[in-house]
């Protein structure tokens, strides 16, 4: 039985440019996350702190955000898995939890990303590939998904189009999402006609980069139950790493590592992909999410494009998926983006949540990706 | 020339920011790939012995951990599997059109490159590329007393055969 519990989850706002240092972030985020619990500051017996290194100027932020957040002495220290770090730290947290070393654990995902030029920050996000064999030609996220959708479009017959509704659907819930850096309807022709950015991908088939911070409070079963009125309990975790080459991929229509991770989560939580009531999927780009249908057993492999068509990840479809917009809608600041999710997730499990919400949803799942396909992270909780 | 904002560069070399590998001897045990890289030569090692041939080369085999390899020849042609074109956002670096490939270098054995000296719109998936080599900016390696010495680097791509 699940016996730990993630009683607060918060983030700020996602923008492209918060005006704030990453102290003052993480602060906003950590903030909202303690709202209507009993506890104060002293209560958390140690901080995990997740972001992505390589847009820093700021290095071991761990002491910098304790000190700011006046969490020391209690230990504190950082978890890095690129886009996936605070889903990562979440499952760091239960461990500490579940070991008995830790009662209550604050898990803080930030990333502050407009200190760099758009161009130094590609180049930056390049070297989360291998920097002897892949960055050296320039790969970059949005070139190595744009061949995870080449070849999922050969195999199944996939269409831009296809990928384009993904956009359409995370944009309509996105509107309605007051954290979201990008809150206008699209239209489907809005999208198609975008500028190319790397053949199929288009313009709003991509995610933007983003400030923005996330923090999920993380306690044992018995302290949750005190401390909070409707705990969210921790069911199952997935995670796997795949090959850091692109060429070490076994094929490239799907993500084995989310894959991996999914079996994991479902066999932990005993539960199965239909017994979802919604999930939050990482749309990094819109072929992202059709990948996700078919790794995470939503759809079968080759049909993520017809769950899309027949409008099935609607809030009022058979498996909600993210309805609070998605990447795609509230921006990707690195670090925070897994803690994120999974505040949307808890929200709509407590019945709170500000956009879709997904009628007595009991059983929610987060996926959450580090890099092109690397790291992989499932997280299913439950009212 | 002084960097806007940052004067203190001038002159200085930003080892975290350059873009190639640290190809020279002293920096790593697989210099000799991109010795024979020089002559045109794309090589990985092969296990004396059990044999097996995994690309990047390796010091110790990963299958039998026998550290008796040698230095074996790959082919330079392969087929475009898959491609894409990257017109935007391209890297620090690099300039549009970035063309990205998974090249199959057959033996069941994919590659990804970068595809230059060809224009957006020419590739077509199942095209035949060949090995390109060419100069990158040296290596700068700080010696004994302070003294910096240039360390020559080449680095590869595929492009199309004509």
């Amino acid at each position: 039985m699940a016996d730990v519990a993630i009683v607060g989850a918060g983030q700020t706002v996602f923008s492209r440019s918060c005006g704030v240092s990453i102290r003052e972030l993480a602060f906003d985020a950590f903030q909202e996350a303690l709202e209507g619990l009993d506890i104060t500051t002293s209560d958390i017996d140690a901080s995990i702190i997740c972001s992505a290194p390589e847009y820093d100027k700021q290095r071991s932020p761990a002491g910098l955000i304790s000190e700011y957040l006046e969490l020391t002495p209690k230990p504190s220290f950082y978890v890095e898995t690129v886009c996936s770090s605070s889903s990562t730290g979440l499952r760091v947290a239960w461990s500490l939890v579940k070991s008995g070393l830790h009662k209550v654990v604050a898990v803080i995902g930030f990333q502050k990303m407009s200190e760099l030029s758009s161009r130094d920050a590609a180049e930056r996000m390049g070297r989360g590939a291998d920097i002897i064999w892949e960055s050296p030609f320039g790969l970059t996220m949005p070139a190595g998904y744009a061949m995870y959708a080449r070849a999922h479009m050969d195999k199944y017959g996939t269409t831009e189009e296809h990928l384009a509704k993904v956009r359409v659907k995370n944009s309509h819930y996105g509107a309605t999402n007051p954290k979201a850096n990008y809150r206008k309807e699209l239209s489907l022709e809005d999208i198609l006609k975008s500028d190319m950015i790397t053949t199929p991908l288009k313009k709003f088939d991509c995610c933007a980069n983003a400030d923005g911070a996330s923090c999920v409070i993380v306690a044992r079963g018995d302290v949750a139950k005190g401390i909070s009125e409707k705990p969210i309990w921790v069911m199952g975790l997935g995670a796997a790493t795949d090959t850091m080459t692109m060429a070490g991929r076994k094929q490239l229509t799907g993500l084995q590592c989310a894959q991996e991770a999914a079996r994991q989560a479902y066999k932990m939580a005993g539960v199965k992909p239909q017994d979802i009531d919604v999930a939050e999927v990482h749309d990094c780009f819109t072929v992202s999410e059709i990948l996700a249908y078919e790794d995470l057993g939503f759809a079968k492999p080759g049909e993520g494009a017809g769950l899309i068509e027949d409008k099935e990840t609607y809030a009022d479809g058979k498996i909600p998926v993210n309805v609070d917009g998605g990447l795609l809608s509230k921006g990707h600041p690195i670090g925070a983006t897994g803690g994120s999710q999974i505040r949307t997730i808890v929200r709509q499990l407590r019945g709170q949540a500000t956009e879709a919400q997904v009628k007595g949803a009991e059983i929610g799942l987060v996926h959450n990706i580090g890099g092109i396909g690397q790291y992989g992270n499932v997280t299913i909780l439950r009212r | 020339m002084p960097v806007p904002g940052l004067p203190i560069l001038e002159g200085l070399y930003p080892s975290t920011m350059d873009l190639y590998p640290f190809e020279a001897k002293e920096f790593n045990r697989i210099h000799p790939f991109y010795e024979n890289l020089r002559q045109n030569r794309f090589t990985t090692t092969k296990c004396k012995k059990c044999g097996n041939t995994p690309f990047p080369p390796r010091v110790v085999c990963p299958k039998c951990n026998s550290d008796d390899l040698e230095w074996v020849d790959l082919p330079t042609q392969g087929k475009v599997l898959r491609f894409t074109e990257e017109v935007a956002g391209v890297p620090l670096g690099f300039e549009a059109p970035l063309i990205h490939a998974l090249v199959d270098l057959g033996e069941g054995r994919k590659f990804i490159s970068r595809v230059i000296n060809c224009k957006e719109g020419q590739l077509k998936e199942g095209d035949t590329v060949k090995l390109a080599v060419f100069e990158v900016p040296p290596m700068i390696i700080e010696k004994r007393g302070g003294v910096m010495e240039e360390s020559p680097r080449v680095f590869f791509a595929f492009e199309p055969v004509k």
